[in-house]
């Protein structure tokens, strides 16, 4: 097998793996926000809503800042 | 860190930058005007002697524009955007503050070296990589200082989400890395000769067609993710937050970054259409070039739909004005780019002026435009005070908008015209025109592109004293604005 | 198995970084060994020539000069063959260019002479009525860095493996005893040209920069 052959599988298997990963996404997208897992138009807010003294969208427990 | 009221975002950095982006800006426009003037009007290459040539300048042109202006733009407006939508005070980390001071002397001081060591003939000769090895060195610190001092902020955030701008940074940041390290990968000759000749020379670890193809993968993809992702992540704050209203669609904004992501860096092989790199890798660069157009576009209709119910906004904030005037010319250019990377059109367009035409419309009308309203926008929360004039705001914006369209005109005239006369021929299928003539005929449309960067230059102008007036003697507000940016 | 990857930023940084490395990967490295062959026979530009080629860069003449003929038969009438890809495997870097303010350059010493380039850098308008090249008169008072270019010579010799004969060597002694072979070369170039400045340079032993930039145009061919 040489070079050329190695880089027309890993191109093609490489790009399947990406948009199948992207299609994923998007399914993943949506049907989270169907099931009300999360509401991702709230993200939005974080722009809109930035005062340091504002609640963040998603607090970060604080356990977890250092 | 708890209970403490006097807790503020801390602007001195941003501030520091955003002098330095009109300074810069200032520099790469001046130039760049110099320059169109010279390509009209020859004479004009003698005002500094061997220091004054077109073709001494043009690096400085634009190098000053890449790394100068939109570089510190994009510093400044991290380092305040970065602190609001992570909800957290540089200043609350002792360590990041002393970073980023750092970061700042560091790249105003190694800014000013690499420029005056382009105009000693100091040139690696890539497009837009052209600082020698010690300036890259230097360029390679800041940058790492500057990804560290990301990391730093995002560790110690309040919000725990990443809002889509930090993405963009992000991004930003890793595409820039990893682009400048490969393609700047030269030797220094001083060193590998037993101590002949300049240090400052170097020779690159890549030849011929290989060096064309990282050189132009990299030069590509400086514009995607120089001109295009950190742009796209300024919009994404400045417009909701200037308009008060929430992006359109977030999950477009996430999909859509995904998909940038991915296309955006297969393209490159585009700029060497018909050369000598293999065919498959042209076709590759024109195929993807198409494809882009989705990723751009989606980013594009998104800023445009958050406007959707409040376009009577576009009337009387004339921020807002500039924003979307943004986002229309980077639809444009974003489907002028893909046009002229399918075959039988690059046959024509490439080595013509249509080329830094499409550059043009999208920084003068993209890139720029974003910038100054960002900095428009932060200016009265940075300095506590109303920005200074609306009236010179209207000016400005009319006055550059123009310069912007006789530009793109101009050259799309002028690259046409030229690309179709060195392919003309006659009866007999000789050559119809000598290489002298496509360059006469060009003069009206050099002049008219002089003409446009002398109006975009005053509107610069007209900006940065604006900026200077509303620091010195805006109206003191008494507390920060919301939304809308207050103006007199 | 979205969701870490909003949320952390090192598992996004990564996720950025395989999905923008791909395409370079694919694309570019697989094909370095290809498409650096030289073409048989070829050899690497003389230690004079590529100090032209540094002043070629020092001026920045790819601004506004491309080295690259397309297969148009458009582009072969005006400037001859079409450009193959070995013909470039031993200049680092490229010098394509990628706007033809003026014409192409990548065989112009097949059509034009060292008297022609002499005239032409002092006035370009005076040779090409209309022309909008200014003239390189500093050329004329600069001496070229020809140890530079030696250095070059050595470290594209030991680094790469570019096919330099064995006076191409590290330091400064062989540097001393290759210098009046150079000199030489230039000498023939000069002897073509009428030019007060250039003549008295050559004889204090200088090599001023339009010598070196003409063997350098003359060596494209």
């Amino acid at each position: 097998m040489d070079i050329r052959e190695i880089q027309g599988y890993a191109s093609f298997f490489m790009t399947m793996f990406l948009v199948i990963m992207l299609y994923g996404y998007i399914i993943h997208l949506y049907r989270s926000e169907k099931k009300g897992e999360r509401d991702y138009e709230k993200y939005g807010n974080i722009a809109l809503d930035d005062n340091i003294t504002s609640t963040p969208v998603e607090d970060k427990p604080a356990s977890q800042r250092d | 860190m708890q209970s403490n009221a006097a807790l503020e975002y801390d602007y001195s950095l941003a501030k520091k930058f955003t002098f330095l982006t009109i300074l810069f800006g200032f520099l790469a426009m001046v130039v760049g005007t110099l320059i169109a003037a010279q390509l009209a009007f020859p004479e004009l290459n003698y005002l500094l002697g061997e220091y004054g040539t077109f073709s001494r300048l043009r690096p400085i042109h634009t190098n000053t524009a890449v790394f100068g202006f939109t570089v510190s733009g994009i510093f400044a407006t991290w380092f305040y955007l970065g602190q609001r939508v992570l909800k957290v005070s540089i200043a609350e980390s002792k360590f990041l503050m002393v970073l980023g001071n750092i970061q700042f002397w560091l790249y105003f001081v190694g800014a000013l070296a690499a420029t005056i060591s382009l105009l000693l003939g100091y040139s690696t000769s890539k497009e837009y990589a052209q600082y020698e090895w010690p300036f890259d060195i230097v360029v390679v610190l800041i940058w790492v200082l500057w990804g560290v001092n990301m990391m730093g902020l995002i560790g110690i955030r309040r919000e725990k989400a990443l809002y889509i701008s930090v993405w963009y940074y992000l991004a930003c940041f890793l595409g820039v890395a990893m682009l400048y390290l490969f393609n700047n990968m030269e030797i220094p000759t001083y060193f590998a000769s037993g101590g002949l000749g300049d240090p400052i020379h170097s020779v690159s670890m890549y030849a011929g067609t290989n060096d064309a193809l990282v050189q132009w993968w990299y030069g590509h993809n400086a514009v995607a993710f120089g001109f295009t992702v950190p742009i796209v992540g300024m919009i994404y704050y400045f417009l909701p937050k200037e308009s008060g209203q929430a992006i359109y669609s977030y999950k477009l904004s996430l999909l859509s970054f995904w998909g940038l992501m991915f296309v955006y860096l297969w393209a490159g092989s585009h700029h060497l259409l018909w050369s000598t790199v293999p065919d498959w890798m042209q076709t590759m660069g024109s195929a993807f070039s198409i494809v882009l157009i989705l990723p751009s576009w989606g980013s594009a209709i998104n800023m445009l739909l958050t406007m959707k119910g409040e376009w009577n906004q576009l009337t009387d904030n004339p921020l807002i004005k500039f924003m979307v005037l943004a986002s229309t010319f980077y639809m444009l250019s974003t489907i002028e780019g893909p046009i002229q990377a399918i075959r039988s059109v690059n046959a024509i367009a490439h080595f013509t002026d249509w080329i830094p035409g499409h550059v043009h419309d999208g920084v003068l009308g993209w890139v720029v435009f974003m910038i100054m309203a960002a900095i428009f926008h932060m200016s009265p929360r940075m300095f506590k005070r109303e920005i200074y004039s609306k009236k010179l705001m209207e000016t400005q914006f009319w006055l550059q908008t123009t310069a912007v369209v006789l530009y793109f005109t101009s050259m799309w005239i002028a690259g046409i015209t030229q690309g179709m006369m060195w392919r003309a021929v006659d009866e007999y299928g000789n050559l119809m025109y000598s290489f002298i003539d496509t360059v006469t005929v060009l003069h009206p449309y050099y002049a008219i592109r002089a003409l446009s960067g002398v109006m975009y230059l005053t509107g610069f102008i007209m900006f940065a004293y604006n900026i200077y007036k509303t620091m010195t003697s805006g109206r003191v507000l008494s507390e920060e604005p919301q939304f809308r940016t207050p103006m007199a | 198995m979205f969701h870490w990857l909003e949320k952390n930023p090192f598992f996004f940084a990564s996720a950025i970084s395989i999905v923008i490395s791909f395409a370079g990967l694919i694309e570019i490295v697989p094909n370095f060994a290809q498409a650096g062959k030289p073409l048989i026979d070829m050899k690497p530009r003389t230690v004079l020539e590529l100090a032209g080629k540094n002043v070629y860069m020092k001026d920045n003449c790819m601004s506004c000069h491309s080295q690259m003929i397309r297969p148009f038969k458009s582009e072969t009438d005006r400037y001859g063959d079409y450009s193959l890809s070995g013909e470039y495997a031993y200049d680092r870097p490229f010098l394509w260019g990628s706007k033809r303010t003026g014409p192409d350059l990548h065989r112009i010493g097949n059509y034009r002479t060292t008297d022609w380039h002499e005239a032409h850098m002092l006035n370009p308008p005076q040779i090409v009525p209309g022309s909008i090249m200014p003239a390189y008169d500093h050329q004329f008072e600069n001496v070229a860095d020809i140890e530079t270019a030696y250095a070059e010579a050595v470290t594209v010799k030991n680094v790469f493996h570019t096919p330099y004969g064995p006076e191409i060597k590290r330091g400064r002694e062989a540097w001393d005893a290759y210098r009046p072979t150079l000199i030489e070369e230039a000498r023939l170039i000069a002897a073509d040209m009428k030019d007060e400045r250039v003549k008295e340079a050559m004889a204090k032993g200088d090599v001023p920069e339009v010598v070196a930039l003409i063997a350098y145009l003359n060596s494209l061919k």
